[in-house]
């Protein structure tokens, strides 16, 4: 820590001075009201190693606080709208015989102030602008009434699956967690039958995006309201320094990211920049480089990653990105990443309802099956709040080649054959506290949980040191930019974070030979240690993955 | 009767076994050779040997015939087979040993061995994706078949017959990457019948080719891709052909 902390010193001056230069040579090329601009150099990032801080556990007040604020902060860009949906927008789906005329005429059927917007790239839909006060679900109603519309619905509102816990392989002295995770899985056998894990499999990460890159930020900060309505100053125009996470991206290897895309700033030359550490969390676990004396581990550590930014922070909010992780964004990253290479998807996000269904979402994940690409969405975090069906996870439920996967905690031990529940009378099985039960829940994979067992009981993974990046926690008065270029491991619980062990072990099956997704379906669930009532359940599906016996298949006989 | 006593003596001479003119190459480089040639040498003499002259034969002498066989069998375990080695028709090579009494009854002995590399598989929907994992399965079965022959003519060039019997089948599969008794090494009994007829190329060889059927429960079904696609008999039909010293 403190040679880091010596060489972060070191670097910031010569940080503030490159920026400094390069923001004097391109200020010019910026438009008036663009409050992101990203420059294109960087510092690597200071490694802050592990930092226990558990502001991210679920009942943490911080934790609590980061989703106020980001309520409040959307409900400040939508105008206080509801916020079950986007504003002003509403997802249309025409029928195919449908000429401009029909399609314009039912538009304005629907709403008088309604027009049909420019197609957006990757959508087999239409986006129509609405006045913004306007109720996107009745305009979607009056819409879908008419002989010319598939489907029509508001841009609802999708957001990142993990129960927000902030906080190595093997458990030491140092770091007593370990990845309890990995080998509860039987990874490691799976790694001696795959030693390549994933090479030759591009896995597309649907999330808020990436640390990937090492660059300068230059940002307008405007002021904002907490939950609270206290008013946080403008910070106007600031730079901020940005870098990859150097155990997802290697320096030595920039080729590990394919086809990046952000269809939150959506535009084209916008890097799909991680500016919340979800996303990076759940590449981690997926692919963090491994075998190197660095860190932790990670599933496929070989595989290709495709960051798909269809996830808002609430520093992209802040610093204007036109659109909010919605339906739209959603099944346009879904279409993007079957269309540009990915085998497998990544989706640990999700929301609920009402309304119960996301036909824009799920016609895209039907077009990525179709395709060829498996899926692996999380089932949801609201156990505890009443439980409500997860819309695109329940989507995952009916389509074979997809999966909704539930998370389990450290209360399950040891491995292949001899896996168990060490449950208490207060949690008698490996249920994860948060982890929504229903019918759409086909497998389990280690989430974490912090109740009995505090931080060992965290999945971990580098990403940002929040300290640096949530700095809308600290008073108004100590408010000041973020900076994202300090990189940690960090603990998070969610099923966000069991949905990536599932993405990995399906990127190494399909590399092993298993390349239609609903067999990939099939050989995870097959191969699932049981759990909870026998056979298929609400709580654990068909059990927990097991990554060796499902990646080794079957003989004749055994 | 003596005569064709005689013919069956020199073969059985020592001498054959000196085989003088492979002792003048480098016995470092032909040592393995030699001792092949040896050993191929002794195996046809202790299968001459075991021949009785069919000259001797009443309805109350009995023969000894070794013989030879090459089997092509198509396993009832169809979508298993295919599943991992492509097809479901398969090789076995062996040998036995029939005891004929009086020419009619026969009791034959019989090992074979079938052997064959495939890798592990998943299979879905009718679909199967190989993995790459190594894998070998070794079948070999221990048949003990009764049957009759039917002479149809004074002089018969073909002598049809049926049998039936029963068999000890021992399955070895093994896989890369098995971990402690994952691998399979059982033996369970099965049931056999066959039905063919045996040409006589010469008074002292004979062809025989038949059609057999067998049944192996208790290996299959338990396990493996034959589990998941409800097959459960190890057996199948066999087309054979098998080459029969001695009358």
């Amino acid at each position: 820590m403190g040679p880091s902390r010596a060489r972060f010193l070191s670097l910031v001056p010569i940080a503030l001075a490159l920026a400094g230069l390069t923001v004097f040579v391109v200020h010019g090329q910026s438009s008036v009201d663009q409050r992101l601009i990203v420059l294109g150099n960087g510092l690597p990032a200071v490694d802050a190693g592990v930092t226990f801080e558990e502001t991210h556990s679920p009942s943490a007040a911080e934790a609590i606080r980061r989703i106020a604020i980001r309520t409040a902060v959307q409900q400040q860009r939508m105008n206080d709208a509801p916020l079950g949906y986007v504003p002003g927008r509403v997802i249309v789906k025409f029928r195919d015989g449908a000429g401009a005329a029909d399609r314009l005429d039912a538009v304005r059927s629907a709403s008088s102030t309604a027009a049909i917007a420019e197609r957006p790239s990757y959508a087999n839909f239409d986006i129509v602008r609405i006045d913004p006060q306007a109720d996107a679900e009745a305009v979607a109603s009056a819409l879908r009434a008419r002989r010319e519309v598939e489907y029509a619905q508001p841009a609802y509102r999708i957001h990142a699956m993990f129960v927000p816990n902030d906080p190595m392989y093997k458990s030491t002295a140092n770091f007593t967690p370990g990845q309890w995770n990995f080998p509860l899985l039987d990874l490691e056998p799976a790694w001696d039958i795959q030693p390549a894990a994933g090479s030759a499999i591009t896995v597309a990460v649907l999330d808020s995006g990436l640390a990937y890159l090492d660059r300068t930020l230059q940002v307008n900060l405007p002021a904002f309201r907490d939950e609270f309505g206290v008013r946080y100053p403008a910070l106007g125009r600031q730079t901020i320094p940005y870098s990859a996470a150097r155990q997802v991206v290697a320096v030595d290897h920039p080729e590990r990211i394919v086809a990046p895309h952000d269809f939150i700033w959506d535009n084209d030359t916008m890097p799909p920049l991680d500016f919340d550490g979800h996303g990076t969390h759940v590449s981690g676990t997926i692919g963090q480089l491994t075998n190197d004396n660095i860190g932790t581990a990670g599933v496929a550590f070989n595989v290709k990653l495709m960051p798909v930014k269809v996830i808002d922070s609430i520093w992209d909010d802040l610093f204007g990105a036109p659109n909010m992780g919605d339906d739209a964004t959603v099944a346009r990253g879904i279409r993007y990443a079957a269309d540009n290479g990915a085998k497998v998807i990544n989706m640990s996000i999700g929301r609920t309802g009402p309304p119960d269904t996301a036909p824009a979402i799920e016609d895209a994940i039907r077009y990525a099956v179709g395709k060829g690409v498996f899926i692996a969405i999380a089932a949801g975090n609201d156990f505890e709040d009443g439980n409500p069906k997860e819309i695109v996870a329940e989507i995952a439920s009916r389509v074979q080649g997809a999966v909704s996967v539930a998370a389990i905690d450290r209360h399950a031990v040891g491995q292949t054959g001899a896996l168990r529940c060490q449950g208490t009378p207060s949690s008698p099985d490996c249920h994860a506290y948060y982890s929504s039960s229903g019918t759409w829940v086909e497998i389990a994979a280690p989430g974490g949980s912090e109740r009995g067992f505090d931080r060992d009981g965290f999945v971990w993974q580098q990403t940002f040191d929040f300290r640096q990046t949530d700095t809308f926690l600290l008073p108004p008065n100590q408010f000041r930019a973020p900076r994202f270029d300090i990189i940690q491991y960090v603990g998070y619980i969610g099923t966000s974070m069991a949905t990536p062990h599932v993405t990995g072990i399906a990127a190494m099956l399909m590399q092993q030979g298993i390349t239609d997704p609903a067999a990939v379906e099939a050989a995870i669930e097959k191969f699932a240690i049981d759990m909870g009532k026998p056979g298929r359940d609400d709580l654990f599906g068909f059990g927990m993955i097991d990554a060796r016996n499902a990646l080794r298949g079957l003989g004749l006989a055994r | 009767m003596s005569t064709r006593s005689r013919r069956t003596l020199p073969v059985r001479s020592p001498k054959r076994l000196a085989l003088p003119g492979l002792a003048l190459r480098s016995p470092k480089v032909l040592a393995p050779r030699l001792q092949r040639s040896r050993r191929l040498t002794l195996q046809a003499i202790a299968v001459l040997a075991m021949a009785v002259p069919a000259s001797a034969q009443s309805l109350s002498q009995i023969s000894l015939r070794p013989f030879a066989e090459v089997t092509e069998e198509s396993f009832n375990a169809i979508d298993t087979f295919t599943s991992v080695f492509g097809r479901t028709y398969q090789p076995f090579w062996g040998g036995g040993l029939q005891v004929t009494l009086g020419d009619r009854y026969y009791a034959e002995l019989t090992a074979s061995r079938f052997r064959k590399n495939g890798d592990r598989v998943f299979r879905n929907a009718g679909q199967t994706f190989h993995l790459g994992i190594p894998l070998t399965a070794t079948l070999t079965p221990f048949e003990i078949v009764g049957g009759y022959r039917f002479h149809l003519t004074k002089r018969p060039w073909l002598v049809p017959y049926v049998g039936a019997g029963v068999g000890r089948y021992a399955y070895r599969e093994t896989s890369q990457f098995a971990a402690d008794g994952e691998d399979l090494d059982t033996r369970h009994a099965g049931f056999i019948v066959h039905g063919g007829g045996e040409f006589r190329l010469s008074p002292w060889v004979g062809v025989g080719t038949d059609v057999q059927f067998t049944r192996v429960p208790g290996i299959f079904g338990r396990g493996g891709i034959s589990q998941d696609v409800g097959e459960d008999d190890l057996g199948g039909f066999a087309a054979r052909v098998k080459f029969v010293v001695g009358r």
